[in-house]
């Protein structure tokens, strides 16, 4: 079978998607992005007159004095990033389009390995271009619309129907496939989704620091624990009292309980599940993962929870792996915080996935009558899926600072060293910190440092912090102009919120530990790349769910299915409100 | 995707088994991760 189309669709994609750069890069389009994206270039444009204006004047004083008009730098513009942005993307992604789609026209194909990986090309760049429109257009467009109608509405629909690119995306997957077709050129290529899916959750091991893992993961055993056996065990009853078949109970019991499709497939071989009752089972799951997916991080929204909280309850109530990051990137697409916990109770998930096996071949063969006996060892080596095992080892490979210094994990990290010139404090700073410092160091400011740290719990490593430690820290401010360790700035942005505390010392506070802070441009570059991983899955895997496969599920085990899910999804949405608490 | 014949991989997947996508998906994770810190440094 040759799998390589002869199609200029990959010619024709690359040659538009480099016309948007270029015209982006020449400024062409500034018409278009700026009226997408309003907010944005109206400051950029305030910014540029106020620019223009410190030229003129800093042009005639200069003129006045007889010396040099000054070459001053023009301020730092998101419009002009966004617009840079889109166009680097769009020159790396068009030039290997339009090479490959010229190779793929000029080549004759010969069945084989070069035939087969050759052709997955024009699938994946669908994809992309897919992601392209819906994250440059799509997603700014209803964002825009969101705004404009929420006079008129009172509410905002964009945020609350969570039409940002993720839902976007996955909807015009959905559309192109049942309503319209995937192109033949593209079929092959659709079918890497879950690869793209895969390697953004084993590269989001990159994002998490020990500490934060160790949390996450104490609290996601217990609520999985909880709600995992809860739910198989249900399964298991209800598909007993409804006389259902007891490997059609088994299968279904794995895949409501731990992980959809994978743990499905893991369980049919110990349970001897015909082919029929693993679609019934996998239809099951689609038609309720699909509806949690659009469902719950609206709910989210409607509650105000926080990313822990969402991200807890997406990963324990909804049962497929992508279905989780779609319902977490949909809830807060332009973060990474909320997927980053979800995927953690995801992964908490597949892990039970063997205790879970062992479970249903133990209850299979005590309820079925002369069940087979199957080497439970080879069927967990087999099926037992790996990616979990490379989440940990990026993980490993992080914590050991392989991929980016400690501390560093969150996106933006401590360093006094690293403060620039002009940003140190002005004399105009000090004088409101030396104020500042000879009231507090009376009686009555010490009190109220004290009390102050008291009410909000500030610390400094394992113990309170004291008000000397404030005053510590306001002298070795004052001394060197920057913040120079990170309890200082702890403890001083605390003072900062001292009530009272007079606003120029405030002011300094903050603008120096402002200075302190910089991003990792390592985590940026790994956050963008799990964004763009994400969006390519999510579109792929829109492209999967045909009105045919959720078709697949009826009759016992969506009554089962639903009433299992239904009470996993409640009971973890009740249990998360009570007593988790943001903490990251 | 449903009606597509596939003479390898499956409907879902272009690789012969999953245990292979995941040490694709691996592999690939690596690469970007040494990119990420080649290209882009701290």
């Amino acid at each position: 079978m040759i799998y390589t189309k002869k199609s200029p669709a990959l010619l024709i994609m690359g040659l538009v998607v480099l016309l948007w750069g270029w015209l982006n890069q020449s400024g062409n389009l500034d018409g278009v992005q700026g009226w997408l994206h309003k907010s944005t270039y109206a400051e950029h444009v305030k910014a540029q007159d106020k620019f223009t204006a410190e030229v003129s004047a800093a042009a005639e004083k200069a003129a006045a004095e007889g010396k040099p008009a000054p070459q001053l730098s023009p301020p730092k513009s998101k419009f002009n990033d966004l617009k840079a942005e889109q166009a680097n993307y769009s020159f790396i992604f068009g030039g290997i389009a339009t090479l490959l789609g010229l190779g793929i026209l000029a080549w004759r194909p010969r069945e084989g390995h070069l035939d087969y990986y050759l052709s997955i090309f024009p699938g994946i760049a669908y994809l992309i271009f897919i992601a392209f429109v819906v994250r440059w257009g799509l997603d700014p467009l209803f964002a825009g619309w969101g705004k404009a109608a929420q006079p008129t509405l009172g509410w905002d629909f964009a945020k609350i129907f969570n039409l940002n690119y993720v839902v976007l995306g996955i909807l015009i997957g959905i559309l192109i496939v049942n309503v319209f077709r995937i192109p033949d050129w593209a079929a092959n290529g659709v079918r890497t989704a879950r690869f793209f899916l895969k390697t953004g959750v084993i590269l989001l091991g990159t994002l998490y620091s020990a500490a934060e893992l160790a949390q996450l993961g104490a609290l996601s055993v217990v609520m999985i624990g909880i709600f995992v056996l809860g739910s198989v065990w249900l399964v298991l009853i209800m598909g007993k009292r409804m006389r259902a078949e007891n490997s059609m109970t088994a299968v279904l019991s794995a895949g409501m309980g731990v992980c959809g499709v994978s743990a499905t497939v893991a369980a049919s071989p110990v349970v001897n599940a015909k082919a029929a009752e693993i679609a019934y089972t996998i239809g099951t799951i689609l038609v309720w993962g699909v509806a949690c997916m659009f469902i719950f991080p609206t709910i989210g929204h409607l509650l105000g929870m926080g990313p822990v909280q969402f991200g807890a309850w997406a990963g324990t109530g909804i049962l497929n792996s992508a279905q989780v990051a779609g319902a977490a990137l949909a809830f807060d697409p332009h973060g990474i915080e909320t997927l980053k916990v979800a995927e953690i109770f995801n992964i908490t998930r597949v892990l039970f996935l063997p205790l879970i096996v062992l479970w249903l071949a133990a209850w299979y063969v005590k309820h079925e009558v002369g069940a087979q006996k199957v080497n439970l060892g080879q069927v967990l080596v087999a099926k037992f899926p790996v990616f979990v095992l490379g989440f940990i080892l990026m993980f490993a490979l992080s914590t050991l600072g392989v991929f980016s210094p400690a501390g560093h994990y969150q996106g933006k990290y401590f360093s006094g060293e690293q403060v620039k010139q002009d940003k140190l404090l002005g004399d105009k700073d000090l004088r409101a910190l030396e104020t500042e410092l000879v009231r507090l160091s009376g009686p009555e400011g010490t009190q109220a440092l004290a009390d102050h740290f008291t009410a909000k719990a500030v610390n400094i490593g394992q113990r309170h912090a004291a008000p000397a430690d404030a005053l510590q820290g306001l002298q070795d401010l004052i001394a060197n102009r920057k913040m120079t360790s990170r309890d200082q700035d702890g403890v001083l942005v605390a003072t900062a919120k001292l009530p009272g505390l007079e606003a120029g010392a405030k002011g300094a506070i903050e603008k120096a530990s402002k200075a302190a802070w910089h991003s990792s441009k390592t985590i940026a570059a790994f956050r963008e790349w799990l964004a763009w991983l994400f969006a390519i899955g999510l579109i792929g895997l829109g492209m999967q769910i045909t009105v045919k496969s959720l078709k697949q599920a009826g009759g016992k085990p969506l009554i089962i299915g639903g009433v299992v899910g239904t009470l996993k999804a409640v009971g973890s949405l009740i249990v998360v409100l009570l007593f988790v608490r943001e903490f990251i | 995707m449903a009606e597509q014949k596939f003479e390898r991989g499956t409907n879902l997947s272009i690789f012969v088994s999953d245990r292979r996508e995941d040490i694709g998906a691996l592999i690939f994770a690596l690469v970007i991760a040494i990119g990420v810190v080649f290209f882009v440094g701290n």
